[in-house]
């Protein structure tokens, strides 16, 4: 197995001086696989969301290395990284965060402008993502239309419409009641198996963790322990 | 989905902030407008004032002569000049004028004055002395007939019909000379140096009594085809005049301080502008901060997804851009509209004397292209320029730092 994400004593501190300085991530080394369905774990404040923004690129390591498909990221920025993320990473965010002014299809595609992908293919793309997360007939609605669990398909949609290599997600079903968030954690796994997309998300929801393939424990920016079912 | 599109529809998240930022700078660019057009309307009423009253639009003398209005510096050779006057085909019309200071005596009062010898029919074609009668009648160009400003009239104490005595130095010599007038007309200009002072004759009635011959004249005063060819020092009739030794000369060379008038007008419209477009500039860099804190969870949800600094930044350019286009075409109509009635009623400003000149009708404004040309586009330069500050900072929003941040 080849390993997608890889840091080597990843450190991310807050705060100038002793008094201050906040490890919310130290010295954390890990090695996720192609296609694993990963959880990290851990109380509120354990470093979990810091990680998860370490591996996708969008806050710098005080120390260590973030390899993702063999690429050091922490050694990147501006403009080179957003290309990165953009072709390399998908995001699905706790409070869906979509683009409130575009339609749920307008969204999907959104990324994929950024791409430069040609207009049929996109249409096409678009069509199939809404099909596969259940919105098929509600692409035309915004997202203040749309249902908390309905806007969180458009986000998971819109996060694998580019097919990353990794799909990065921070605590995506807090915000939805437990049937919906199962529902849509059953989702992400089909997505996942049928697409062989790895996942690392967040989450401390025990019916959450139970679907995920590979629990990373986490503690005061610590990695407790780490546990493949 | 292009940035256009999405700027667009950005704009119309906060519909009310938007309108008001856009109300801000239209109105900016009205009044922008609208000064100008009034500037514009000033000067062309003060430039009408002053070359169709009495002044011309240019003038030729001997050199010398109009620093102290020597009687002897006389040009000897009118008929060859007005040969070359008429053979010139950007001239519309020229006159003839003798002057002199005299002493002007009734029975009653005694006043200094300035004469005037004038050609009744050409002078007609330079100037208003002929719409300036408001008693009487204007000269038949012979005999003794003498029109007298109102004021200085009320001053002598005399009416149409009176007889005014004028004492002069004869030219060439020195010798005092007196001559009887008879107050054919009373004339109002409007403009108190004229009222006051000035007295007009026929001019060979005033070459007689100043001992000079038919080819001796103090003054040419000039009408062009096309007024701005007066405005233009190095224009050729005025370079072959100059190079005959004579002193050919624009109104606005002979009017200095309506030159400086001018050129502040100028900077004037500069300094309101200024002013107006800093104002609107806070305002846009304000609404800009505003609607970016508002949009900053969003921002950071953007940029976490591939989407560029560099394409940040544009978006909120082209938010601006778009702002300054609804402001322009806000501005241009609400311009043009009260432009339009401003032009056609004009602003009254009642009796006003500037700088010797009076103004006594509307101030028309007027239109001119670089209102609805030059002003707008210096809206959009100065609205996207004001917009750069909130654009770099949306740029550089931290991913991670904006998702941990909510408004």
């Amino acid at each position: 197995m080849t390993a997608v994400i890889s840091t080597k004593g990843v450190c991310r501190y807050f705060g100038d001086d002793d008094d201050t300085l906040v490890k919310a991530v130290d010295n954390v080394s890990i090695e996720i696989e192609r296609g694993e369905f990963t959880a990290l774990v851990g109380p509120s404040g354990s470093g979990k969301t810091t990680l998860l923004h370490l591996l996708g690129g969008l806050d710098n390591p005080t120390a260590g290395s973030v390899e993702l498909s063999g690429t050091n990221i922490a050694e990147m920025s501006g403009a080179a990284l957003s290309d990165f993320r953009r072709d390399h990473i998908g995001f699905i965010f706790q409070s869906y965060n979509l683009i409130p002014v575009f339609s749920a299809e307008e969204n999907i595609e959104y990324i994929m402008l950024l791409q430069g992908v040609e207009a049929a293919q996109r249409k096409r793309r678009v069509a199939e993502m809404l099909e596969q997360v259940g919105l098929k007939g509600l692409e035309d609605r915004r997202p203040n239309k749309l249902s908390g669990g309905q806007q969180q398909r458009v986000a998971i949609a819109r996060a694998m419409v580019s097919h990353p290599e990794i799909i990065l997600a921070d605590e995506p079903t807090a915000n939805l009641d437990s049937k919906t968030g199962i529902a849509l954690l059953d989702l992400m796994k089909e997505l996942n198996e049928k697409h062989n997309m790895t996942f690392v998300f967040s989450t401390h929801d025990e019916k959450i963790m139970a679907r995920a393939s590979r629990l990373i424990h986490m503690q005061d920016g610590l990695i407790e322990f780490d546990e493949r079912k | 989905m292009d940035t256009v599109k999405l700027a667009f529809r950005n704009l119309f998240r906060n519909t009310r902030r938007t309108v008001l930022t856009v109300m801000l700078i239209g109105f900016s660019l009205t009044a922008l407008i609208l000064t100008d057009g009034v500037m514009r309307g000033m000067l062309t009423l003060m430039v009408e004032n002053v070359t169709g009253t009495f002044t011309g639009e240019a003038q030729i003398h001997l050199p010398g002569y109009r620093e102290n209005l020597d009687v002897d510096l006389t040009m000897d050779n009118s008929d060859e000049i007005e040969r070359q006057l008429q053979q010139n085909s950007s001239l519309k019309s020229y006159a003839p004028r003798v002057v002199s200071g005299a002493m002007v005596s009734s029975s009653y009062n005694v006043s200094a004055g300035a004469l005037y010898g004038i050609d009744a029919q050409r002078e007609q074609t330079v100037s208003r002395v002929r719409q300036a009668v408001s008693r009487g009648d204007y000269l038949s160009g012979e005999g003794t007939e003498l029109l007298i400003g109102h004021s200085m009239a009320e001053l002598l104490e005399v009416d149409l019909g009176d007889r005014i005595v004028l004492t002069l130095s004869e030219a060439n010599g020195g010798e005092l000379a007196q001559a009887l007038f008879r107050i054919s007309g009373i004339l109002d200009f409007g403009m108190r140096e004229l009222d006051e002072n000035f007295i007009f004759v026929n001019i060979d009635a005033a070459r007689n009594v100043l001992g000079l011959t038919p080819q001796q004249t103090h003054e040419f005063v000039l009408s062009f085809v096309d007024p701005l060819d007066a405005e233009d020092p190095d224009n050729a009739l005025f370079q072959k005049l100059n190079g005959e030794g004579l002193e050919a000369l624009g109104w606005l060379d002979l009017n200095k301080e309506i030159s400086l008038i001018i050129e502040l007008t100028g900077y004037t419209s500069l300094i309101i502008g200024g002013i107006l477009f800093l104002l609107a500039s806070l305002g846009v860099i304000n609404s800009m901060f505003m609607s970016i804190y508002e949009r900053i969870y969003e921002f950071g949800v953007i940029k976490a997804i591939g989407t560029r600094p560099s394409a940040i930044a544009n978006l909120i350019l082209c938010e601006a851009m778009l702002i300054a286009l609804l402001s322009c075409a806000m501005g241009i109509f609400l311009g043009f509209a009260i432009g339009m009635w401003t032009s056609t009623n004009g602003i009254a400003i009642g009796e006003m004397e500037f700088s010797g000149i009076a103004f006594s009708n509307n101030i028309l404004s007027e239109f001119h292209i670089s209102q609805f040309t030059q002003f707008p586009i210096y809206v959009v330069l100065l609205t996207i320029l004001a917009a750069i500050y909130p654009a770099r900072f949306a740029a550089k929003i931290v991913p991670s730092e904006a998702l941990q941040r909510s408004l």
